[in-house]
């Protein structure tokens, strides 16, 4: 899982990360539990970034999630 | 690939057995046919499973067991090039995975999966919901699903350190036993439960486990496929 620190707390940074394919097993095992395929892909990068999203400070993890949400919305095809 | 239907429907008395012709069937396979890339893996299966039954399918590997159990359960990469299966009377090959689960259709992998960061809890509690806001049940919150939980457990003999065990599912025989049982409770509230190779790796206790959840999990309103290489674990079940 890629991680940028920054030492210069007012640096801006962007890091573009690249989503590895979540594992197609995985992917099915949710959904033949019955969730949906958007909720599957939810759930996993979810529990991915969860421990990322611990060690952020309150604000940062916030606006995070909220990226993620956005970003994940059309990725299913 | 072999098959043996192991049982007359659990619970029927003798002189009721006409009344199941007339029931409608819970799986229909008919003569299906399906590719993988380019070869031809299974060449007109025909199958029927009604409430009650349990179905034994061995074979070596390499026969199609998996790619019927996956076909059935809807996993992607896999061609029909022929037949159809039928839940209930309708197409199930039209049917999403997940709308195939909450109709009824439940598969248990060969090894426990586990979600990175989210714990086996979360992830029962947001499935289970899942189909239930599917077929227009009510959804559980926390408390009632861990109260579920709790009541579950409790009458598979599953103790209170197994129940946090398998919040994190690593290869230790007691989680392995407990994922076991866990996906017994998953099984109860599907109709046809499909169980590929889930003894693969376990010692004879373990499967002894799988036996016992496998027996206890039978009804009159379930049917069971068993995918199995041990003789054995057929053995273990009760006629």
């Amino acid at each position: 899982m890629p991680y940028v620190e920054a030492k210069n707390s007012s640096a801006h940074f962007e890091h573009e990360a690249t989503t590895s394919k979540i594992s197609e097993d995985v992917l099915f095992y949710c959904v033949q539990r019955g969730l949906s395929q958007e909720e599957a892909v939810g759930l996993v990068v979810n529990g991915f970034v969860k421990d990322v999203l611990q060690q952020l400070p309150m604000e940062f993890a916030v606006e995070a999630q909220k990226l993620i949400s956005i970003s994940l919305e059309g990725s299913v095809g | 690939m072999g098959h043996v239907l192991r049982d007359a429907p659990v619970g029927a008395p003798q002189d009721e057995g006409k009344k199941w012709k007339n029931k409608m069937s819970l799986l229909e396979v008919k003569d299906l046919k399906v590719r993988v890339e380019d070869r031809e893996i299974l060449h007109g299966l025909t199958l029927t499973v009604n409430p009650g039954e349990v179905h034994a399918i061995m074979g070596p590997n390499g026969s199609g067991k998996s790619t019927l159990c996956h076909v059935i359960a809807g996993k992607p990469g896999y061609e029909v090039t022929g037949g159809e299966i039928l839940f209930r009377g309708e197409d199930l090959l039209e049917m999403a995975p997940d709308e195939r689960a909450a109709k009824g259709v439940f598969l248990a992998f060969q090894y426990p999966v586990e979600i990175p960061g989210v714990a086996t809890m979360t992830f029962l509690r947001t499935a289970l919901n899942a189909q239930r806001k599917a077929r227009g049940e009510s959804e559980y919150s926390t408390p009632d699903f861990l109260k579920k939980v709790r009541e579950v457990a409790k009458s598979l003999n599953i103790p209170q350190d197994m129940l946090q065990a398998a919040a994190s599912m690593s290869a230790f025989p007691a989680a392995r036993r407990s994922a076991t049982r866990f996906c017994r409770w998953r099984c109860s509230s599907r109709a046809v439960c499909i169980l590929d190779e889930m003894d693969s790796g376990l010692d004879i206790d373990a499967l002894r486990v799988a036996a016992d959840g496998v027996n206890a999990l039978r009804s009159p309103d379930r049917a069971m496929v068993v995918i199995t290489h041990y003789q054995r674990l057929l053995e273990l079940h009760r006629a």
